[in-house]
């Protein structure tokens, strides 16, 4: 007889591996399902390589395993994404598929941790309420939270405190805090450590900042800066980004999966295993889930919850290949981020290979509500980021300006001239969900277990061409104060349609005939069926989105465990 | 016995071509190594027979239309031809390439296998200069040493990322030291 668990969790990436390990330790039996390995301390040391990692994606899934197809809008055919459209392996190694592997995306993150603005759970009000109703598309489907920020912030607090994120408080309990960001939302007290050590450029970029008006604060990131709960201090070794870290320092959901597995008897963690189906019973209660196993036979394990938290892209792959879409919201109001790249080179050597890509500086000055009026139609803002490190060789050869050559004498002299004095900006532009983009089930493509490809159909819009255009100027105002000899930006309109902060395609609601699952992530339509991460978020806010991934993730755990205090859902029957 | 620089997957005569290719790429120059010094041909070839052995019959099939294109152009194998003549072949090819979007849904058409080829080793050199030693190219890390990347370091002090830093001060390191210091120092930094 096969063993029966309390909960399956599928992917144990950003929301997985805290729900997993929440469950555990609070007695339950867990199975974690993850397509990709269950790591070891010792995979950790081989890092430091950027083929490995970066042109290999060793962390991601590959086209011929997991394909993606993408269309612009749906008067086309999809084609497999353009990365993986090469069937030479010769994409753009950045527009990368999530990773898998336990930790997923927190093991190749660059770390960013910001919480989420009062204002940006309240969009769709704020917007029509400043610039009325007219000022959105006829197709937008923007939309109010169900939750608040002051439901989130206990959340926010237990990411920061019991998970370890650095840096600066700017409003505690709504006093300003000097040296912080002036525009944060209150939080109740100070992150438990201070940031990250400072970027060589990130002198020229706050002075700058300062000298224009703005109010530059240290980026809040995963990554421990002192010994913090058994990780190690950040030793700004510079492969960060899409790289494991080597000493733990980095906030990863893998030390809790593996502490839990190690810890209880409660969490098995079964690698290399492929969901294909969510299954209910007779009565359209979740029943538990079939796989494929690495041989391809085909495994089913039941149990009473089932959590999806395989990110938003193929919890929406599930749901829909399960048929489990009553209300017509699942894989719609795909949200994306615009990061609008702006490179330059600065008079002085800046080492963009040293330490964090997120040891620099951020601007708040200009985020969501807080964009001035303007003639370009811009209606939510973005913070203006800075890139100061994690910069390798093979990525900045990937990312050269136009008027460089490609090749030969030019392009040695410009590397052995300028790749140390490099320096990066980026915004992150949310575009609005509307009826054009969205996810479904590919009708041609199929994996190799027959398994249909996801297809997306997105596009930038006009609005979203105009709003990168905006902060680039910004960019420049900043770049000149710099001092930057030369800079070059990235197309407002890029290529790219995937971008690691993909959202939206199971929004949370507690209007089953509007939304996908309610703020718990249990899913309107199929009881003890959990679809969480960011493809629960209504809208999408400028800020980096795994901070609140894990907030929900909280939530979501209380919630079945019936320690939650939002909203008045009673515990849940099963438990 | 190990004194020969032999192959894995290239003839001596494709390994020739090859590293005349990533020569023009990253050319050498006086007292200032390229990809040839790199051994980005000894990357490539080792990569063709791993990681990217789904790629040998494009290589074989590829050297073969770009010699022919280098015959056709100036009667003359490519590692024959002046640098000032390569550069001219590779030339007309980039040009091939900026005109064709490159949809690659068909490799077989002749100039888009030219172009597809010309882009392989291109971004092959790349990685044979500039990737980590231990794969066979960026030999002595002269790849790192022509930017100033010191490569795989466990880590750098705040003192090191201070503005204007010269970081060709930091002694190169590859990932073998990094395994090389293995357990041990993963046992000191993470389970202290």
């Amino acid at each position: 007889m096969t063993k029966h668990y309390d909960a399956i969790v599928v992917g144990l990436g950003a929301s997985g591996g805290i729900i997993a390990t929440e469950l555990a330790r609070a007695g339950l039996k867990v199975v974690g399902l993850e397509k990709g390995a269950f790591y070891k301390e010792q995979d950790f040391l081989t890092k430091f390589d950027e083929i490995r990692y970066y042109c290999r994606s060793a962390m991601v899934p590959h086209m011929r395993t997991d394909p993606i197809t993408w269309r612009s809008n749906n008067k086309k055919e999809a084609v497999v994404l353009p990365w993986a459209s090469n069937k030479l392996g010769l994409g753009d190694p950045f527009q990368t598929p999530p990773s898998i592997g336990t930790g997923g995306g927190t093991r190749s993150w660059g770390a960013a941790s910001f919480r989420f603005r009062e204002s940006d759970f309240k969009m769709r009000s704020l917007i029509v309420e400043r610039f009325s109703e007219s000022a959105l598309q006829d197709d937008t489907t923007v939309v109010d939270w169900p939750v608040s920020y002051e439901d989130l912030e206990p959340y926010y607090d237990k990411v920061e405190w019991e998970l370890g994120v650095a840096g600066k408080p700017g409003n505690i309990n709504g006093e300003v805090q000097e040296g912080g960001n002036p525009f944060e939302s209150p939080r109740k007290r100070d992150y438990p450590m201070p940031p990250l050590p400072r970027a060589g450029a990130d002198k020229l970029f706050t002075e700058a900042a300062r000298k224009l008006g703005y109010h530059p604060f240290a980026t809040p990131t995963g990554i421990a800066t002192i010994d913090y709960k058994g990780r190690s201090a950040c030793t700004n070794c510079g492969f960060c980004h899409g790289y494991h870290c080597h000493v733990g320092a980095k906030l990863s959901t893998h030390e809790l999966v593996s502490a839990a597995n190690k810890e209880t008897d409660n969490l098995e963690i079964r690698q290399y295993v492929r969901v294909f189906k969510v299954n209910r019973d007779s009565s359209g209660h979740v029943h538990g889930v079939s796989y494929f196993d690495s041989e391809g036979n085909v495994v089913e394990v039941t149990a009473d919850i089932v959590i999806l938290s395989c990110y938003a892209l193929e919890n929406a792959r599930l749901l829909l290949a399960s048929g489990i879409n009553e209300s017509g919201h699942v894989g719609k109001h795909l949200s994306i981020h615009n990061y609008g790249w702006f490179t330059g080179i600065m008079p002085e050597i800046t080492n963009p290979f040293m330490g964090s890509l997120q040891s620099g500086s951020v601007l708040d000055d200009l985020t969501s509500e807080l964009i001035p009026d303007n003639e370009e139609g811009v209606l939510w803002g973005s913070p203006i980021n800075t890139w100061t490190g994690d910069m390798q060789p093979i990525e900045t050869v990937h990312s050269l300006p136009p008027h460089v050559p490609k090749w030969g004498k030019g392009l040695k002299d410009w590397l052995s001239e300028n790749y140390r004095k490099l320096f990066k900006m980026y915004s992150q532009h949310s575009t609005l969900p509307s009826e054009q983009f969205y996810v479904d089930l590919d009708p041609k493509v199929k994996d190799p277990f027959g398994q249909p490809a996801l297809r997306i159909t997105h596009d930038w819009t006009e609005y979203d061409r105009k709003t990168v255009e905006y902060f680039m100027k910004i960019k420049r105002q900043l770049a000149r104060e710099m001092g930057m000899k030369d800079w070059w930006e990235d197309s407002p309109t890029p290529n790219y349609h995937v971008t690691v902060h993909d959202t939206g395609t199971h929004r949370m609601g507690w209007d089953p005939a509007a939304s996908v699952v309610n703020p718990y992530g249990e899913v309107h339509e199929c009881k003890g069926l959990f679809a969480v991460g960011g493809g629960q978020f209504p809208t999408l806010p400028s800020y980096n989105p795994t901070e609140t991934i894990m907030a929900l993730a909280y939530l979501t755990s209380d919630h079945i465990l019936g320690r939650s205090a939002v909203g008045k859902v009673e515990k849940m029957e099963v438990i | 016995m190990l004194d020969f620089q032999a192959y894995m997957y290239f003839n001596q005569e494709e390994a020739k071509t090859i590293e005349a290719i990533a020569s023009r790429f990253i050319p050498s120059e006086e007292n200032s190594p390229g990809a040839r010094e790199a051994g980005a041909v000894i990357f490539i070839d080792r990569s063709l027979s791993g990681f990217y052995s789904h790629l040998q019959t494009f290589y074989r099939k590829g050297l073969a239309l770009f010699e022919q294109f280098c015959e056709k152009k100036f009667g003359k194998q490519f590692a024959e031809l002046s640098v000032e003549q390569q550069d001219e072949v590779l030339h007309d090819i980039d040009q091939l390439r900026a005109k064709m979007e490159p949809s690659v849904a068909n490799i077989d058409e002749e100039n888009l296998l030219l172009v597809q080829f010309f882009s392989v080793v291109y971004e092959h050199t790349i990685e044979g200069t500039f990737g980590d030693p231990i794969y066979g190219g960026n030999r002595d890390g002269v790849g790192w040493k022509m930017i100033g990347f010191p490569g795989a370091q466990w880590r750098y002090s705040p003192e090191q990322m201070q503005l204007g830093y010269d970081s060709k001060q930091i002694e190169i390191k590859s990932l073998a030291d990094i395994q090389k210091l293995g357990a041990s120092a993963l046992k000191k930094e993470v389970l202290k």
